[in-house]
């Protein structure tokens, strides 16, 4: 009986999560495509122009469609390589004494909270940024400035998954490459890490999908205006700064309109985890 | 050196490259060369509030960018590349952070972190909002879905009262100089006020005062913007709604509007900017995107 009844618990425990997500699924797209079709599908995500409250209002989400993948793509840029190579270093080449303090560090990385690194990108990157670059019109607050925040903030992801699939390959694919007569690094470049491909792209993909939903770090670095950006120098808006600079006071259609570009960041994230799994079926040892 | 280490560097040394010369070209900016009597700090950060808020839409209509279209609706001209903040504290900040930053706030909310502008040479203080020679000025508003009972009702009248208005008179100029002296009525309760995060600052020390007089009541005071503070206030999400502009026509329509206080919005850059005053026709050039440049700025 007693046991009858935690199984009931344990149930209701996982059916909580699934009831989330289609409840959110559920007001997401009641709300939203209804709104899409409103101002045009072509119109909404193609418009250039966002200017809710005007009395000829514009829905244009171009933009900031455009601002996420830019901040994305350069917070990928700048966090893979890192985040990639230490992991390689914490599983071959860091001296014990090290590795601990190191992992912990990491792992700190991952838990401030984003309004933190906000802050600090705000105070210290963006003055930085705009000292440096300010021949070439960089106003500090910029893509580059969110890249370089958010290439941080993807770190401890990709370190932490990397290094995990690293550890995964069996340790014959490395002394096979050295008695074959390849030098440590050469094992390691192209015989263990070719081999854990599908893992570091897996971790890759998990910062994609922190990156591209990162919402109160990035709105403090990134100038927020709703227009395509002519150089990485620019400010931009990404799609989820949209949808907290506008929520407090949208009424009406341009209130529905957030909810819509909320439903374009979910089918993003819908891909990332597509392909997430894609990934981890086909790699047993990712993740 | 291992061949997939040296392809990175070389990947990573070019992209940079490519990165630097592809945006060269976009530089238009006339750094070093500063023409006479203007400043050489370059272009100019125009920071501006979001679109909900009333410090924007009393800025915008008083400095005329707000202008009328070819079928007479009136349209937000703001330019595109303004940068956009949702707060008056992180608007105070990006200003105190870059030298070429043009920015506006409450004046209230002014701090030393960073410079207010003459306009059309006036100073922006209380004296020049109340005589009427700084003109860039709005009302605050505060508003009530029907007639407000208990604690809202006694709230807003110490607000109105001799005791309210000297709190007003403090950062912001009161609307009335001969009000009488408050008197509770003792209504206990709790009050939720909404709205503007620039008539906030005001509403806290307000909240204060009455909650010193009125120990049974309770007013909490949240921070977002007008546009919300008014919907809060009609929908029963907020008890009494702030404000800090006019009230709109369709919000006039369903709330009781009172003005609690006037306010001078004061235009700021940043402490190392030389310049001392505008005109409120340059402010307008440079939050319409006419002026790009604070060499284009002679004094």
């Amino acid at each position: 009986m007693k046991e009858k009844i935690m199984h009931g618990v344990f149930a209701l425990a996982a059916l909580t999560s699934i009831f989330a997500v289609v409840l959110i699924c559920v007001f997401l797209f009641a709300s939203g495509v209804p709104a899409m079709q409103e101002v045009g599908f072509l119109k909404f995500l193609g418009g250039t122009g966002w200017k809710p409250t005007a009395s000829n209002p514009e829905f244009g989400i171009f933009p900031m469609i455009i601002g996420s993948i830019y901040v994305t793509a350069g917070a990928i840029i700048i966090g893979v390589p890192i985040g990639v190579l230490t992991a390689v270093f914490m599983a071959f080449y860091c001296p014990k004494k090290i590795y601990r303090p190191l992992k912990s560090a990491t792992e700190l990385l991952a838990g401030i909270p984003s309004v933190v690194y906000g802050f600090f990108g705000l105070v210290v990157i963006v003055p930085f940024l705009r000292d440096l670059f300010r021949d070439y019109g960089c106003k500090g607050q910029s893509i580059l400035a969110a890249s370089i925040l958010l290439g941080l903030m993807i770190l401890p992801t990709i370190i932490g998954v990397s290094e995990s699939a690293l550890r995964a390959v069996p340790q014959s694919y490395y002394e096979g490459a050295t008695a074959l007569g390849a030098t440590h690094e050469e094992a390691i470049f192209r015989t263990v890490l070719p081999a854990a491909k599908s893992g570091v792209l897996a971790g890759v993909i998990l910062g994609i999908g922190r990156a591209i939903g990162e919402t109160m770090a990035v709105i403090m670095v990134v100038g927020n205006q709703p227009r395509v950006p002519g150089s990485i120098f620019d400010g931009v808006r990404t799609l989820t700064g949209n949808i907290v600079m506008d929520m407090a006071y949208a009424e009406g259609l341009h209130r529905e309109v957030l909810i819509a570009t909320g439903v374009v960041l979910f089918v993003f994230i819908l891909i990332i985890n597509i392909s997430f799994s894609i990934l981890k079926r086909r790699d047993p040892n990712a993740g | 050196m291992n061949m997939k280490k040296r392809l990175f560097a070389i990947l990573t040394a070019t992209s940079i490259a490519a990165m630097m010369t592809g945006c060269g070209s976009s530089n238009n900016n006339s750094y070093g060369s500063s023409a006479e009597g203007g400043s050489d700090l370059g272009l100019i950060t125009v920071v501006s509030r979001e679109d909900g808020s009333g410090t924007r839409g009393a800025f915008i209509e008083l400095m005329g960018i707000e202008q009328e279209d070819a079928d007479g609706n009136k349209e937000d001209m703001t330019t595109v590349e303004a940068m956009i903040t949702n707060k008056t504290d992180v608007m105070l900040s990006t200003i105190a952070g870059d030298p070429a930053a043009i920015g506006y706030v409450s004046l209230g909310s002014l701090s030393d972190q960073v410079k207010a502008l003459e306009i059309d040479g006036a100073e922006a203080t209380a004296e020049n909002v109340k005589n009427g020679t700084y003109k860039v000025a709005r009302p605050f508003n505060i508003a009530t879905k029907g007639e407000p009972t208990g604690v809202a009702k006694d709230f807003i009248n110490y607000i109105l009262s001799a005791e309210g208005q000297e709190v007003v008179s403090e950062d912001y100029i009161s609307v009335s100089d001969d009000a009488e002296t408050f008197e509770t009525d003792g209504s206990s309760g709790k009050v939720v006020v909404g709205g503007s995060s620039s008539v906030y600052p005001l509403m806290e020390k307000l909240a204060e005062g009455y909650e010193a007089i009125n120990g049974a009541a309770e007013i909490e005071v949240q921070s977002s913007d007008s546009t919300a503070g008014m919907s809060g206030a009609a929908d029963g999400t907020f008890d009494i709604g702030m404000a800090s502009r006019a009230l709109k026509e369709d919000e006039a329509a369903q709330l009781n509007g009172i003005a609690i206080a006037n306010d001078g919005i004061a235009v700021i850059v940043n402490n190392e900017n030389a310049i001392t005053g505008l005109t409120s026709e340059q402010v307008q050039k440079i939050y319409t995107g006419e002026i790009t440049d604070w060499s284009e700025i002679a004094e």
